[in-house]
């Protein structure tokens, strides 16, 4: 594709977005919705723009990305740990795997209740339910990331006499990587998401609360604000994470 | 061994499940608070729920709802992710929505949708619709775009109109990447029932599960979630089964889907 064809594609591609946000703002100055349902995109993005300079809506972002944080990094490292285990240790297979099959399809909102009662609505909660969603596609992926690494690679390994354990973080480890960063841009979307569900089902703070709050009074400028901030939030931890991964994998062919 | 194998691999999730529900009762037994019963207590709280006429009513129009808004949401997105794969333009043009939606928390629309539509059937399937259409629209794409363009020639050559090659040769060859997207769909499409049913409160699944909880009844709590629980990994099974039955002269590639959410 040439540079010309990227520009067009791209322009092309700005149209529904650009006629989503006409229709949104016509609606409203044709008076089809009164303000009070339909807020102008001027009027949201002026009122985001003011909030994101307020101390506690900045308070609010902060209590959400601690949980959206400490959540996806507990779900890496317990999922790329099983994950590992699971597709070099046939015995750990057989453990894991139908156990993965059961929890992975299950609505893990459904446990958030549950995990009211136990841990209290502070962030442990919430983190848990972040960890729970986060943890499969994280996991599946290292799974299958790792099953598929060439048997060449470790046998050559093992005939340069690296020991069994070292051929885990020597080889099967880095060859898994384009597929567990894969899952991990998954999970960190889905713990952006389910941070905020958490925090609009029961919360104190974060900015599910504050979307919960305006709509309890109505306020359909605030409502829009939270959801917009979330899921930029959510944009921008995906193009960063699919940064880190084109650095991360500068010398790899195409995956 | 011939046998037994399958079997065993068969069973492996039933064990799996009785483990689990095994580990709870344990965990249960050792902590023993009123707020964590054990797994026997909230099972032998589960016929009391489907026995009880109003909340079956609830259950059963909360799984309506959930088949209305996946069914419109796959007629819809399958075609659009078809066309996608198959049309640079018409995928250039889709894309960057798609890509920007993608994170927004769709059961989050919830309280402005029902701003506007009220607190009906409407606003709920429609939050469905939202929350399914993005993954079918995705998987097809995918699907669509991987076609050999051999077959297509081929197709072409033997006096295929467009349309045609789109249903005799992309549909069939995009089949097994299509019902992978349908069956991420489905779990989707039951999580987005029940957070949307906890967020707006009105009636459903989600709504029995806090209802109990704010009455401190703590067996429908748990019984509630298992019945929920089941319901995510029946719907999943019987949908593996007969993407099985469908697709059977294609290996998966994963046997399941990275991701559900």
């Amino acid at each position: 594709m040439n540079a010309r064809a990227v520009t067009s594609d791209v322009l092309l591609g700005m149209v529904p977005i650009a006629l989503l946000i006409a229709i949104w703002q016509a609606v409203g100055s044709l008076g089809y919705a009164p303000a009070t349902l339909l807020p102008p995109p001027g009027m949201v993005f002026a009122r985001l723009a003011q909030q994101l300079l307020t101390r506690t809506f900045q308070q609010e972002i902060a209590a959400t990305l601690f949980r959206l944080f400490t959540g996806f990094l507990i779900a890496v490292v317990v999922g790329v740990t099983i994950g590992l285990f699971a597709a070099t240790n046939p015995a750990i297979n057989a453990v894991v795997r139908p156990i993965v099959r059961v929890l992975a399809p299950l609505p893990k909102v459904a446990l958030y209740p549950a995990l009211l009662l136990l841990l209290g609505f502070g962030h442990e909660s919430k983190i848990t339910l972040v960890v729970a969603d986060a943890l499969f596609p994280i996991l599946l992926s290292t799974y299958y990331g790792a099953s598929m690494v060439e048997q060449k690679l470790i046998w050559s390994a093992m005939a340069a006499g690296t020991p069994r354990r070292q051929i885990l973080f020597k080889v099967v480890l880095p060859a898994a990587v384009p597929s567990i960063l894969t899952g991990c841009r998954i999970g960190l979307v889905i713990s952006c998401i389910v941070v905020f569900l958490a925090e609009m089902i029961t919360s104190t703070d974060g900015l599910g609360h504050v979307l919960v709050t305006a709509a309890r009074t109505f306020q359909a400028v605030d409502m829009f604000v939270p959801l917009i901030t979330i899921s930029l939030l959510g944009l921008i931890l995906n193009g960063l994470l699919q940064g880190l991964r084109s650095y991360l994998l500068r010398g790899f062919p195409e995956v | 061994m011939m046998l037994g194998r399958p079997l065993l691999a068969r069973s492996a999730p039933l064990l799996a499940c009785l483990g689990l529900l095994g580990i709870w009762q344990v965990a249960a037994l050792i902590i023993n608070t009123d707020s964590f019963p054990t797994a026997l207590d909230a099972i032998r709280a589960i016929p009391s729920i489907l026995g009880d006429k109003e909340s079956l009513i609830n259950i059963l129009a909360s799984l309506r709802r959930m088949a209305i808004g996946f069914g419109v949401a796959v007629i819809v997105s399958i075609p659009l992710g078809l066309m996608m794969g198959r049309s640079r333009a018409v995928a250039a043009f889709f894309n960057p929505l798609l890509m920007v939606t993608y994170p927004v928390p769709k059961a989050a629309l919830m309280p402005i949708i029902m701003l506007w539509l009220g607190v009906g059937d409407l606003a709920k399937m429609l939050v469905i619709f939202l929350g399914v259409s993005l993954p079918v629209i995705y998987h097809s794409f995918q699907g669509a775009k991987a076609v050999e363009e051999k077959m297509l020639w081929s197709g072409a050559a033997m006096g295929l109109s467009a349309a045609q090659r789109m249903i005799r040769i992309v549909l069939p060859a995009a089949l097994p990447e299509i019902l992978t997207g349908c069956r991420t769909g489905l779990v989707l499409a039951l999580i987005t029932m029940v957070t949307s049913e906890m967020i707006a409160r009105q009636s459903g699944a989600g709504n029995i599960l806090f209802n109990a909880l704010d009455m401190g009844q703590y067996d429908t709590v748990y019984a509630m979630i298992i019945i929920i629980g089941a319901m995510g990994i029946g719907l999943d099974a019987a949908f593996e089964n007969m993407r099985g039955r469908l697709v059977k002269w294609s290996e998966p590639g994963f046997d399941i889907p990275l991701s559900f959410a």
